[in-house]
Order: structure tokens, then C-alpha cells, then sequence
């Protein structure tokens, strides 16, 4: 596959995961637990980028995130650019290549980044127990879900090796 | 491909790290004025596209599984709708023996709701609706069910509600007999999965009984009256002998509801935000 044709087929993937966002989970899922592909498109470029430009990717997302849901507007980026930087710095550690480290690091994304936001937003303790053993473990298991899913379906796209 | 390891993490990836958490706490610091200033910008302009996609999803959403649901409502507002000439005609009878002025009436706005996936998600509201239709900051917002919140900001095509869940929410509020004043709070002692509101400054004296639907009561100028809260599920407190607090189950759910309705403020008034 030639370069072009794979940068083609990533933005095609990142799109992809774009409308998912947007349009089919607002239609699809509801609640809480409902799955986040924008994470998921965060963390696969994080993966591929420098630590420093995947902190400004999280950090660009994360801004998104305090627009649209303003109730501790900063926290959704800071949140989001440290687990940005800690996938990017982690790929040192672990080449995320594997069906089971990727669910990980997309398990672990959520769950860290609502852990962040949750702290930063200043949330009442008894709210945030709930919030971090309940709610953030479930969004986490039905991120890491649809995103390998998604991976799997679209591995050309996205260029991941996955190991049998 | 992914790239594959052993790459040292470079001063300039610390840097860039360093600025975007200073960034970000310097966002968490900033005054609200400037937050919901810039978040508004940013709505209108790069998040336009973002925006226009979900309100299309959540009216396809609508225009389906919800259609029934909404069907049922508009069928039960016909039902009650039946008996509102008579009571129309009784209050305007009743006002005129006591001399008194027109009641005030405000007309509302539908809008949908663009729910976000944020653990503070349930706290404000994204709704599809702007200034061109004449809603401004400060207005209630309502759901079938009863009060939501209130409009913290507005722009063209877009506006954030606070809700009820959200820490610094407060409204004036009365038992359905109207004999009991008091002040309905977020409860910061929230049970595992659901989440309460509380009755405050309800005097020692007064007992309100568990069920009492309790209303907003037009003080202060933001909420009109008669807005449903919630029900009392219990004493929650008792503040040294001086101040009972009561457990409120609120009557609208922020993280389910899908249409809402923006109560304009009335010509004339200012709304308060």
C-alpha cells in the first residue's frame, strides 16, 4: 500500500469515527455508558505521534469537550491531554499492536480521562464513587468494545497490525 | 503503520506537554463569563459542523423511536388542554373581582437536547436553539415532566442549559398547597446511582409529608410559578433544631430527557441569569 493510499485511508478511519461520534450514537446509544469514539480517534493518534503533538491533539479535544459540555470548562482538556501524552509516552513501554493492549488502552483512556475530569470538576465524593467504580468502568468496556470492533473492520484503514 | 519504539521523549514534547496543562488550568481558572464567551465563539464557529451533524442525528432519532412517546405526551396535553377555557375563564372572572392586573404569560421555545458523553454531562445541556428565536440567558428550562434549569448561555444556533444536577443550581421553591417555603439545592449526599435534590430552609416548625410535590414559586424573578420539581422522599437533615431539610426526588432526569421547552421571559422583563 503506498503511502498516500494509507494517509488516505487513515483520514477515512478518523472520519469514520468522527460520524460515529456525532451521528450514530446520538441515535444509537443512550446515557452514560455510551461508547466514545472521539477518545478512541485520540488515542489512535496519540499512538502515532510524538508525545508533545498528541498533548496538543488532547488538548484540542479536550476543548471541544468543555464547549459542549460546559460544567467545568478546562477540565475536559486537561484531561484529556494528559491521557493523550501518557498513550503517546506509552507506546515507549508497549507497541499497542495486540487486540488486548489496545482494548486496554482504550479501556484505560476513558476510565482515566472521566477519573481527571470528574477530580478537576470538582465533584462531591459520594457522586464521584459512583461515577468512577460504576459509570466510568462501564463507558470504559463499551469504548474498549466498539473500538476494537471498529478496528477490526477497518485494520486497513487504520494501519494496526493486530496479532491473531 | 505505528512507528515502532525506542524513540526518547524529546524537551520539545515536554514543552508542548507543559503549555497545554497550563493551558488547561488556566481554563479551569478562567471566570465563567469568559468560558461560556469563548465556548460560545468556538460553538459557532469550529464546532458548527459537529453540531449540525448531532442535531441531525437526534431529529432522526426523533422522527423514530420517539415518535410514540411524543404522540402519548401531545395526547395527554390535549386531554388536560380540554378543561383549560373554563379554568381560563374562572381566573379571569376571580381577577377582576379582586381588581387585579393580567397574569403575566410567557410562551416557550421546543428545542432538542445534544447530549455529550462527559461524566459532567448531565450537569448543562447543549439544545438546539438560538437567539433568533428570542431566548436569552436566564430563561427556565422545562421538560414534560417538570423544571430542568436555566439557560446559562445563548448564540445563534445553539444554547447550554444548567440543570438541576449541576452544584451551583438553586430555586425558590413551595409545597403544591403553598404553605411551605423553602430553597430546592443540588444534595451533595447523593445515593450510588441516583441523585437528589433537597428542600432547604423549610422552618423547624413545618412538616412536609413524604410525596408533597414541590413547585417553584415565582420568587426571585427567574423560574414562574407552578413549575414542578420534585417529590419529597424523606427527611434528609435537621439543622440544629432550627431548619428541616427534605430528600427531593426531582421529576425531570437531565441525562434521558431528549426535548425540552425554553420559557421565554415575557416582553419587558429582563431575565435573570
Amino acid at each position: 500500500m503506498s503511502p498516500r493510499r494509507g494517509d488516505g485511508r487513515l483520514l477515512l478511519g478518523f472520519l469514520l469515527l468522527f460520524a460515529l461520534h456525532f451521528y450514530v450514537r446520538p441515535r444509537v446509544f443512550d446515557g452514560r455508558a455510551a461508547p466514545d469514539f472521539l477518545l478512541c480517534a485520540l488515542l489512535l493518534i496519540a499512538v502515532r505521534a510524538r508525545p508533545g503533538l498528541a498533548a496538543v491533539a488532547g488538548f484540542l479535544v479536550g476543548l471541544a469537550s468543555d464547549v459542549l459540555t460546559p460544567a467545568a470548562f478546562g477540565a475536559g482538556a486537561l484531561a484529556h491531554t494528559i491521557v493523550a501524552y501518557i498513550a503517546a509516552w506509552g507506546r515507549e513501554v508497549f507497541f499497542p499492536d495486540n487486540l488486548v493492549v489496545i482494548a486496554g488502552l482504550f479501556a484505560g483512556g476513558v476510565w482515566l480521562r472521566n477519573a481527571i475530569v470528574l477530580l478537576a470538576s470538582g465533584t462531591p465524593s459520594s457522586q464521584l464513587a459512583s461515577a468512577l467504580l460504576v459509570w466510568a468502568p462501564l463507558q470504559a468496556l463499551t469504548t474498549a468494545v466498539a473500538g476494537l470492533v471498529l478496528l477490526y473492520m477497518f485494520r486497513d484503514w487504520f494501519a494496526i497490525r493486530i496479532e491473531s | 503503520m505505528i512507528r515502532a519504539p525506542g524513540r526518547a521523549t524529546s524537551r520539545s514534547d515536554s514543552l508542548l506537554f507543559v503549555t497545554c496543562l497550563v493551558l488547561s488550568a488556566g481554563a479551569l481558572a478562567l471566570p465563567d463569563r469568559y468560558s461560556l464567551s469563548l465556548g460560545t465563539t468556538l460553538r459557532r464557529t469550529a464546532l458548527r459542523p459537529f453540531i449540525w451533524t448531532q442535531e441531525r442525528a437526534e431529529e432522526g432519532r426523533t422522527s423514530r423511536a420517539r415518535f410514540q412517546a411524543v404522540q402519548a405526551e401531545r395526547d395527554s396535553a390535549a386531554l388536560a388542554a380540554q378543561s383549560m377555557a373554563a379554568l381560563i375563564a374562572e381566573n379571569s372572572r376571580l381577577r377582576a373581582l379582586l381588581d387585579l392586573k393580567a397574569r403575566t404569560v410567557g410562551s416557550a421555545v421546543p428545542a432538542e437536547v445534544l447530549h455529550q458523553i462527559s461524566p459532567t454531562g448531565g450537569r448543562t445541556l447543549l439544545l438546539s436553539v438560538g437567539a433568533g428565536t428570542g431566548v436569552r440567558a436566564g430563561d427556565p428550562v422545562v421538560s414534560p415532566e417538570g423544571l430542568l434549569g436555566v439557560l446559562l448561555s445563548v448564540d445563534t444556533k445553539s444554547a447550554v442549559a444548567m440543570t438541576w444536577a449541576h452544584p451551583d443550581f438553586r430555586v425558590s421553591a413551595v409545597t403544591e398547597d403553598g404553605s411551605v417555603l423553602g430553597i430546592a439545592a443540588p444534595s451533595l449526599n447523593t445515593e450510588a446511582s441516583q441523585s437528589f435534590l433537597e428542600f432547604r430552609g423549610v422552618a423547624y416548625r413545618d412538616t412536609v409529608a413524604t410525596g408533597t410535590l414541590v413547585m417553584t414559586s415565582g420568587l426571585g424573578g427567574v423560574y414562574p410559578k407552578g413549575l414542578p420539581i420534585g417529590r419529597v422522599v424523606g427527611l434528609g437533615r435537621e439543622e440544629l433544631g432550627w431548619e428541616r431539610v427534605y430528600r427531593l426526588a426531582p421529576l425531570a432526569n437531565p441525562g434521558h430527557v431528549a426535548h425540552v421547552l425554553v420559557v421565554r421571559t415575557p416582553a419587558g422583563l429582563e431575565p435573570v441569569p
